[in-house]
């Protein structure tokens, strides 16, 4: 079978959520000498891709989307093993990601919490109603790469920016890119207050933090 | 922000007919253009009268549906939504409730 | 050629020329019209769309006799936001006398129905006071909000952490649990309202914690108005189309999640709502024209299948008007200018 079709094939199983067929393609690919990497990042991944897409657009749902992630770490699975040692078991990126202290709205953050996990992230997620030391002293604990913050409203909008200050003082900025979201954020609160970028929505930001990440 | 929807396509709320247009769709679902016909209709106005402070200002003193700077003596709030809901021959709740409270 | 002065999504001014503006113009109805699979604008509806950005004027309007009703929703919280120390009746009453409020609307600083509960008889005099003092219309406006039913807010697990653990099952349970605590807290405060005098009841943002928040707004209308057949409902919506969260839920038979205005209108009006507030989001990165002309498209959708009266929601970020705290004139007369003459609308 051509490379393209086995491209397909993997991205199409992402797409039905059948987590039998991703497996079933996964090792039938590397029996045809398939590069395990390819097959990971331009098959299943494109599949997940695309999943959030049609997320984006309300053509899929979350649970589909859960589901759809449980049949792509299956295959990533079974590819990862005949990928060399230091390859093997890689994170996109650590995200330390939470709804600022007085602010309850957690269901857009835990939306974007999900996306992020299904595309491969390790994401800590520190709830709603995070005090700002905690985002600081969560991102030491697990070396994290990127600190996201989500604020709904004009009002607790401002946590966004203590938390960059916060970052600052304790040495961390340079080492971590910073995500902001919600109803009131745009490109340019992010830009004033100094954030990496503002996520517009789920696929903006997984688009935004893999090219910054890159 | 607001305000510039009301002076760019509102239709003048007290200060013309726009709360009595409003009630027609509130009360009889009616689409806007049914519901300003009904309205004109009731007030014996033209459809652009509705929209017009200075013709509705007069209507409204007359028949003391409520105005901006009401006189003293005219029906205000609840006594001109009495009158209000007489002339647009429609229910209006807070009415209706003194009514069933022997009120009226 | 000379060079329009707009803006972008989030507010700030943006200059473009005629071949960008007509651009954008058409890549926002082809956007809407992709994604709710509707049919985009007409040429002479874009041209339409180019002249009013064109126009020199700082402040556009609709042509006389095109107006319709402007109904303001959460009136007083505004005044409270901008620091107006003024009471809410007052408030209101500044609303229909000042500022040309078509309707007015009683609503809780917390804005939601579960908060309001406990403290209903509080309300209903303060809604009893109004109706004294007030002539138009007068609704008690809250949201379903079904966020302040899962943990630690309310009782029911939190139905994100569960899907992050890839809790399915668990995780639409709590949903559908909620669904039925909600409903009964809309119907409990709507019909207290109405009791006491109410016009109607707007329950607004509906969908905002996705399909079972929209399914709670549809159930209660749907009780609200077998005991009471005259009550006003008005069902306003918190995004463009419904997020499946749950995924699965039904009503009549027809899935919520992914629904468009002119779908979700009709869901409305099988619930037997009797004005419907459709929504479509400002992108903040995108221009206004993308944004209205893209509004636009689904909003004249929605009006074209509806039965019952269409009051699309024009406020911050929502209907073509950028997202910032204060949308400047130029851009919010335009949209409003628009949206009622190429939709025919009924309200704002």
């Amino acid at each position: 079978m051509e490379k393209t079709k086995w491209l397909e094939k993997a991205a199409q199983a992402i797409l039905d959520a059948d987590e039998a067929a991703a497996q079933d393609i996964a090792e039938k690919s590397l029996a045809a000498g398939m590069d395990p990497l390819e097959m990971i990042n331009e098959g299943f991944a494109a599949g997940i891709r695309k999943m959030g897409d049609l997320f984006d657009r309300g053509e899929v749902f979350l649970p589909g989307l859960v589901v759809a992630s449980d049949a792509m770490m299956a295959a990533v699975k079974i590819l990862e093993q005949a990928l060399p040692k230091d390859k093997q078991d890689q994170k996109m990126g650590v995200i330390v990601i939470g709804t600022v202290e007085g602010d309850i709205h957690d269901i857009g953050k835990g939306i974007i919490v999900t996306m992020l996990s299904v595309h491969g992230y390790e994401v800590h997620d520190l709830g709603r109603d995070v005090p700002i030391e905690n985002f600081v002293t969560k991102a030491k604990e697990v070396n994290a790469d990127v600190v996201g913050s989500s604020a709904m409203m004009t009002t607790t909008q401002l946590g966004q920016k203590k938390l960059e200050e916060a970052l600052k003082a304790a040495g961390l900025r340079n080492k971590v890119i910073t995500m902001v979201g919600g109803a009131v954020a745009t490109d340019h609160w992010a830009k004033r207050i100094g954030a990496d970028f503002y996520g517009e929505s789920p696929q903006d930001t997984l688009e935004k933090l893999k090219e910054r990440l890159n | 922000m607001a305000v510039s929807h009301a002076i760019a396509s509102g239709m003048g709320g007290m200060r013309t007919a726009g709360d009595l247009v409003a009630r027609m769709q509130m009360t009889r679902g009616m689409k806007i253009q049914e519901a300003k016909n009904y309205v004109a209709d009731k007030l014996n106005v033209s459809i652009s009268d509705l929209t017009d402070p200075v013709v509705m200002t007069e209507v409204r003193e007359e028949l003391e549906i409520g105005s901006l700077n009401p006189l003293p003596g005219c029906l205000k709030g609840l006594e001109a939504k009495m009158r209000i809901a007489e002339v647009l021959d429609i229910d209006i709740n807070c009415i209706r409730r003194l009514r069933n409270k022997g009120l009226l | 050629m000379g060079k329009i002065m707009t803006r972008m999504g989030d507010g700030f001014p943006v200059e473009m020329s005629e071949n960008q503006l007509r651009g954008d113009l058409a890549a926002g109805t082809e956007d809407a019209a992709d994604r709710g699979k509707i049919s985009p604008l007409s040429k002479e509806e874009l041209q339409y769309l180019f002249d009013i950005f064109n126009s020199p004027y700082r402040f556009v309007s609709t042509e006389p006799g095109k107006e319709v009703v402007l109904s303001y929703d959460a009136a007083p919280i505004k005044l409270m936001r901008a620091a107006v120390n003024v009471h809410r009746i007052q408030s209101l009453q500044i609303h229909e006398k000042l500022l040309g409020a078509d309707t007015i609307e009683l609503g809780h600083i917390d804005y939601s129905f579960k908060p309001v509960k406990p403290i209903v008889g509080t309300e209903q005099t303060v809604l009893e006071q109004t109706l004294l003092v007030t002539h138009a219309p007068l609704f008690y406006g809250a949201m379903p909000n079904l966020g302040l039913y899962r943990q630690p807010d309310g009782p029911f697990p939190n139905p994100s952490e569960l899907m992050q653990l890839g809790k399915i099952d668990e995780a639409r349970q709590s949903y559908e649990m909620a669904v039925e605590d909600a409903v009964k807290d809309i119907v409990y405060v709507s019909s207290a309202m109405y009791d006491s005098g109410a016009d109607g009841i707007n329950m607004d943002t509906t969908g905002a914690a996705g399909d079972a928040d929209f399914l709670a707004g549809l159930k209660a209308a749907e009780i609200l108005k077998q005991k009471y057949p005259d009550i006003c409902i008005e069902l306003g919506m918190a995004g463009e189309f419904v997020l499946g969260l749950h995924g699965e839920l039904t009503y009549h038979g027809d899935r919520l999640a992914g629904m468009y205005a002119h779908d979700q209108v009709k869901m409305a009006e099988k619930a037997g709502v009797t004005i419907f507030g459709p929504v479509v989001n400002s992108k903040s990165s995108r221009s206004c024209p993308w944004n209205l002309s893209r509004a636009i498209t689904f909003i004249k959708a929605c009006c074209e299948v509806a039965n019952i009266p269409i009051h699309v929601n024009m406020g911050m970020g929502v209907g073509g008007v950028p997202m910032t705290a204060h949308p400047p004139v130029d851009i919010t007369s335009r949209a409003s200018k628009a949206m009622v003459e190429l939709c025919r609308l009924d309200g704002l």
